[in-house]
Order: C-alpha cells, then sequence, then structure tokens
C-alpha cells in the first residue's frame, strides 16, 4: 500500500513536466509583451514602460531551455508571475480565492451525494414503475440543463423575483466585519469562520448567499449521481448472491441495506471523486453567474482579459489538486473493495 | 437496425429522436426559416436596431430581439447550425485520434504502448476546462480556439476504449489467422480489428454531442467562445446576463431574453441525452426488465 502511494506520487511530478512543458510551448508562441507578464513575479510589468529593459532585465532573450529551467525554478518556489487583471501575485490571488471555492464545493457535495445515492436506490429498488421514470425523467432534464441557463433562472427567481438569494459572497457589510481586526480568520470560508467567531449575523448573510450558487452546482450533479448509483445497484440487484439473500427469505429491506448496496457504491466512489473534480471545474461558470468571487470567477475573468500568468497558475494548481484526488480516490476505493489490490 | 426498432419503441427514446429529427430539419432548412440577407455571412444575427435594451417579442418579431436588437429567432436558427457543427467537428477529431492512437498502442504493445499511456495519462491529469481557458487565454477567444482544445483534451477516453476492444479482439482466431497467412499490419488493423471495436466507440463518441455542445455554449458565455453578434445559443445567453433582474416593479421583463435561448440549448442536449439513456440500456445486457 505505501509503496503504491509514493509511486503514485512520484507520478505527480511526471504529470507536472508534462503539462508544464505543454504550457512552455503554448506561451513560446506569444509576443514579448505577454511573455514579459508571464515570467517576471512583479509589477514591473504593469507599468507599461521601457520594454527592452524590462526583457534585458529578467533576461528573456534567453534560448528556450534556459527559459523553461529558470521558469519551472520559480514556480518551485511558489512564483507563479504576476496577475494583471487582479493586481496581485498570482499565488496570492489563488490563496486568497481558494477558500471561497472550496466553500462552494463543499457545500454542493452533501446534498448530492445524500439525494443522488439515496434517489438512485429508490429508483432501482422500484425498477420501471411509476417512481423511477419519474426521477429518472427529471434527472435526466437537469442533466440536459446547462449549469449557465440554470444558473441564470435561479438567479432570476431566487433573487429577481423572490429577493431571498442576492449574489456575491457577502454583503457590504459583512464584508467590512469580515475584514476587522477582531474577526479571526481560521479557514477562510466565512459560513465556518462567523460560526467560530460566534457571529450568526455574519453566518446568516453567508448562507443566504451561498444557497443559490450551490443549489445550482447541486442540481446538475445529483442526477448524474444518481444516474450511476441507479444503473450500479440495477446490476448488483440482478446478481446471484442477492438471489440468494432473497431465497433464505431476508426481508427486501435487509437485502437491500446489507447485501446489496455496499458493492453498488464501490462504482459510485469513483465517480464521486470525478464528481469533485468536475465540481471545481464546473464552478466556473456558476460563479461567473453568481458573481461569487472564488477561484472560478478569477480564472474566468482572467481569460477574458487575457491574463496568461493567472489562468496558467490556476490550471496548475488545478493539476496537482486533481492528481491528488485520483490518489485519495484508489485508496478510498482499496478500502471499500477487498477485491482490489493495490500495486 | 434492430437497435434503431428498439429505440423507435422506448417511449422516452422516441420522443428523443423526434426531437433531434425537429432540430436537424431546422438547421437545414435554415436558410428557408430566417432568410439571411443578401451577400452577408448568414452566421451574423442582423441587427433591428441600434439600442441597448431589448426589445419584447411582437409580431414582426416572434421571439423579441435581445441587447443590442439582434434578432432571437434568427439567432435560435441559426444557432442550431453552429451548435450541430461545432459537437461533430469535435466528435469526429476526438474519435479519429483516439483511434489511431488507441489502435497504435493496442496493436504494436511493448514500449510503444508504455509511452502512449502515460500520455495519455498526462493529458487526463489536465483539468479539461481550465485546460481550454489555457489556451484561450494565450491564443485570444474565438469559436476555433475554442474546438481545438476541446478536441486536444477529449479524445483520451476513445483511445483507452479502442486499445481495450483491441486487445480484446487480437487474440481471436481471425486475426491470428490473418497474420499467419502474412496480411501487412495495417491491413490488420483497418480491416480486421477496427471494424470490429470501432462501433461501440463510435456510437459512445457521437451521444457525448450535448455535453460538447454545452462546454463550447458555456465558453461563449464567460466570453471566450463566440464572438458576439455570431448566432451561437451561449452567446445569446451572455446578453441575457445584464437584462435578467429586469428592472423595478417589473423584474420578470426581459424574460425572452433567457428563456427562449436557453429552451433550444436544453431541448437541443435533452434530445441527445434521451438516445443516449436509452441506448445505454439497449446495449447492456444485464439491465433487461
Amino acid at each position: 500500500m505505501l509503496s503504491y502511494i509514493v509511486r503514485r506520487l512520484m507520478f505527480l511530478p511526471v504529470v507536472l513536466f508534462g503539462i508544464t512543458v505543454l504550457i512552455f510551448a503554448l506561451i513560446s508562441t506569444l509576443g514579448p509583451w505577454t511573455r514579459v507578464a508571464t515570467f517576471i513575479p512583479s509589477p514591473d510589468a504593469e507599468r507599461h514602460v521601457d520594454l527592452e529593459a524590462i526583457i534585458r532585465k529578467y533576461n528573456l532573450d534567453d534560448p528556450p531551455l534556459k527559459m523553461y529551467t529558470r521558469w519551472v525554478n520559480n514556480l518551485l518556489h511558489g512564483n507563479l508571475g504576476w496577475s494583471q487583471s487582479s493586481h496581485m501575485t498570482v499565488m496570492e490571488a489563488i490563496k486568497r480565492r481558494f477558500p471561497a471555492t472550496l466553500e462552494l464545493t463543499l457545500f454542493a457535495v452533501i446534498p448530492v451525494i445524500i439525494g443522488g445515492i439515496l434517489l438512485g436506490v429508490i429508483s432501482s429498488v422500484y425498477h420501471n414503475k411509476p417512481i423511477d421514470h419519474t426521477t429518472r425523467i427529471m434527472a435526466i432534464t437537469l442533466w440536459s440543463m446547462p449549469d449557465f441557463v440554470l444558473g441564470l433562472a435561479v438567479l432570476m427567481v431566487g433573487y429577481g423575483v423572490l429577493g431571498w438569494f442576492p449574489p456575491g459572497r457577502l454583503s457590504a457589510w459583512a464584508e467590512l466585519e469580515v475584514l476587522k481586526e477582531s474577526f479571526r480568520s481560521f479557514t477562510g470560508m466565512h459560513t465556518i469562520d462567523s460560526l467560530l467567531n460566534l457571529r450568526f449575523d455574519i453566518f446568516w448573510d453567508a448562507l443566504r448567499h451561498i444557497i443559490a450558487p450551490v443549489f445550482t452546482l447541486a442540481c446538475l450533479w445529483w442526477a448524474f449521481m444518481l444516474r450511476i448509483t441507479r444503473s450500479s445497484m440495477l446490476d448488483v440487484l440482478n446478481q446471484d448472491y442477492v438471489r440468494t439473500a432473497r431465497a433464505k427469505g431476508l426481508a427486501e429491506n435487509v437485502v437491500i441495506k446489507k447485501h446489496a448496496l455496499g458493492n453498488a457504491l464501490i462504482p459510485v466512489t469513483t465517480v464521486a471523486g470525478n464528481m469533485l473534480l468536475g465540481l471545481l471545474g464546473g464552478v466556473m461558470i456558476v460563479e461567473t453567474v453568481f458573481n461569487y468571487p472564488g477561484l472560478g470567477l478569477l480564472t474566468s475573468t482572467a481569460a477574458t482579459r487575457l491574463d496568461v500568468p493567472c489562468v496558467v497558475g490556476v490550471a496548475l494548481f488545478y493539476a496537482i489538486i486533481l492528481v491528488l484526488v485520483n490518489l485519495v480516490v484508489d485508496l478510498l476505493y482499496s478500502v471499500i473493495d477487498p477485491r482490489v489490490r493495490l500495486e | 437496425m434492430e437497435i434503431f426498432r428498439r429505440l423507435v419503441k422506448n417511449r422516452i427514446s422516441l420522443f428523443g429522436l423526434i426531437l433531434l429529427l425537429f432540430f436537424v430539419l431546422i438547421a437545414v432548412f435554415a436558410p428557408l426559416l430566417a432568410p439571411p440577407k443578401e451577400g452577408s455571412d448568414p452566421y451574423r444575427i442582423p441587427r433591428r436596431g441600434w439600442t441597448l435594451e431589448p426589445t419584447p417579442p411582437s409580431a414582426k418579431y416572434p421571439l423579441g430581439l435581445t441587447q443590442g436588437q439582434y434578432d432571437i429567432y434568427y439567432g435560435i436558427v441559426w444557432g442550431t447550425r453552429t451548435a450541430f457543427r461545432v459537437g461533430i467537428i469535435v466528435i469526429t477529431f476526438r474519435a479519429l485520434i483516439g483511434i489511431i492512437l488507441g489502435s497504435i498502442s493496442a496493436y504494436y504493445g511493448g514500449v510503444l504502448d508504455e509511452i502512449l499511456m502515460r500520455f495519455t495519462d498526462i493529458f487526463m491529469s489536465f483539468p479539461y476546462l481550465i485546460g481550454v481557458v489555457v489556451f484561450v487565454s494565450i491564443f485570444g477567444p474565438g469559436l476555433n480556439n475554442v474546438m481545438v482544445p476541446l478536441i486536444a483534451l477529449g479524445w483520451m477516453p476513445y483511445a483507452r476504449m479502442i486499445r481495450g476492444n483491441i486487445l480484446a479482439i487480437k487474440q481471436e482466431e481471425y486475426v491470428l489467422a490473418a497474420r499467419a497467412i502474412g496480411v501487412s499490419d495495417f491491413k490488420i488493423i483497418t480491416r480486421h480489428i477496427l471494424p470490429n471495436s470501432i462501433f461501440p466507440v463510435l456510437i459512445q463518441a457521437s451521444m457525448q454531442i450535448g455535453s460538447i455542445v454545452i462546454s463550447v455554449s458555456g465558453l461563449s458565455f464567460l466570453g471566450l467562445g463566440a464572438p458576439e453578434g455570431y448566432a451561437d445559443w451561449g452567446q445569446m445567453l451572455s446578453f441575457a446576463r445584464n437584462w435578467m433582474l429586469g428592472e423595478q416593479g417589473n423584474v420578470l421583463k426581459y424574460w425572452f431574453t433567457v428563456v427562449y435561448p436557453g429552451l433550444a440549448m436544453v431541448l437541443f442536449v435533452l434530445s441527445w441525452n434521451l438516445i443516449g439513456d436509452a441506448f445505454r440500456d439497449i446495449m447492456d445486457p444485464r439491465i433487461q426488465a
């Protein structure tokens, strides 16, 4: 097991090497101006002064190999470059925005997993009955709903008509409160921090802001989860050991809970990993719709302003998370399914 | 044919097929349904005025005019063509790359297989949508600049599937027999192996068209895809962003800017998903009621 983890972690540098080479090759096709911003981690790039001087100062006319090694060296020291669209270093921007996105994702994962699995099981137990048809049609309709269409609709109703769920992350007054000295920041996630600070008014405000984007994200992935659980359950319910369990005279509810569900959830674990990654990527659109200042909004703003260093930094950050999450999923997989031997 | 018969027999997938046919007809007869002006690019939505504020539906413009007086009806009709074009191009190239790399990898095996599969792993560890955004931020927005990375970051599952299928087929007697009588590698791959392993992959691929259209429209919505005024559903919805909250006392005033393009998108994607869902049940012999 340990050697497996080590070997998988060793794959991380390989992946990062591949990605950095790929990105470097793409960037090399750019004009010198954008390159300046990509390779130097300071606001110098913003003052449109003497381009020649900057190029000389940072040796930007070096041969590609030398540039690449220097760039990677910078990356390894946490130097991701200067983001023109957010006026700070990319590292700083990611550090500030990531908690918001993590908060959003965590909130969305809970209803998706609970609701998706529950309804998936119900749907499979009543296979081809009216309940099954209804949930299936609901799921497939939601799954066909592009996130921005659903998001716009939710915003229109939840904020425009009802006035309950405003866009953004906090109201202006709460924003000021959070920045005060007396408010201690533990995680950067406002809902949790406000509870730890015993500020229930801020908690309520943060909650009001996060519900609409969470709902939008959850709807889409809930449908996905339901479909996977359903087909996996159907598969298991047709297995011989389930028939044996029934033949022994066990109550149907015991058969489902004790014999079928555990095995049916195995493929669901893999999917849950993919879902977490999909959520992290999918927040780009949802955050933009709801003007929620997380990594997704950072990326999409940066991309529309052609702020390459920022987008590249976020991409590298995501790549690391992706490899780590996949590793965790594989490990979980071996815990849940004893037939899986990690080698 | 048997598969088609069963798709028609199932009420849900029949609905999907009808819906899809409807969109195909719209795309084919677009020049009749919404005739473009002589000599202008048909994919540019005509503007019926210059004020910014959307105009509600009227007898002349049945679906209304969105921000900048772009004709919503025209945009939806020609946007259908854009949707099909984008979906089909992306899928074709993904499947093609997947088939080529997957079959090389499986047939030759050994070091080449190992290298190609590591390559696949690296591409798979790249967050898909973020990868597209990286590409767009470097090369600038545009429909083509969105499609290229979608292809480049989307072929891996097909390569893996083809590889798996071929590895299974490679040991079949007819392939061994062909090799024994000295048929060339290329001919064995194209004549004997691919026709027997390609079908499920192509089906799987075509069912992805719906989700590709969502991705591309989403990027257009963010302002990274189709340029302003291009007949693309996502681009039309990005206009709606500024107007969906209406005005004081009448919040739903501009509902048509969201509802019509949104409806077109949802139904288009739904048609593919309904067919795909029924298809999966048909292909999987274990799930038979």
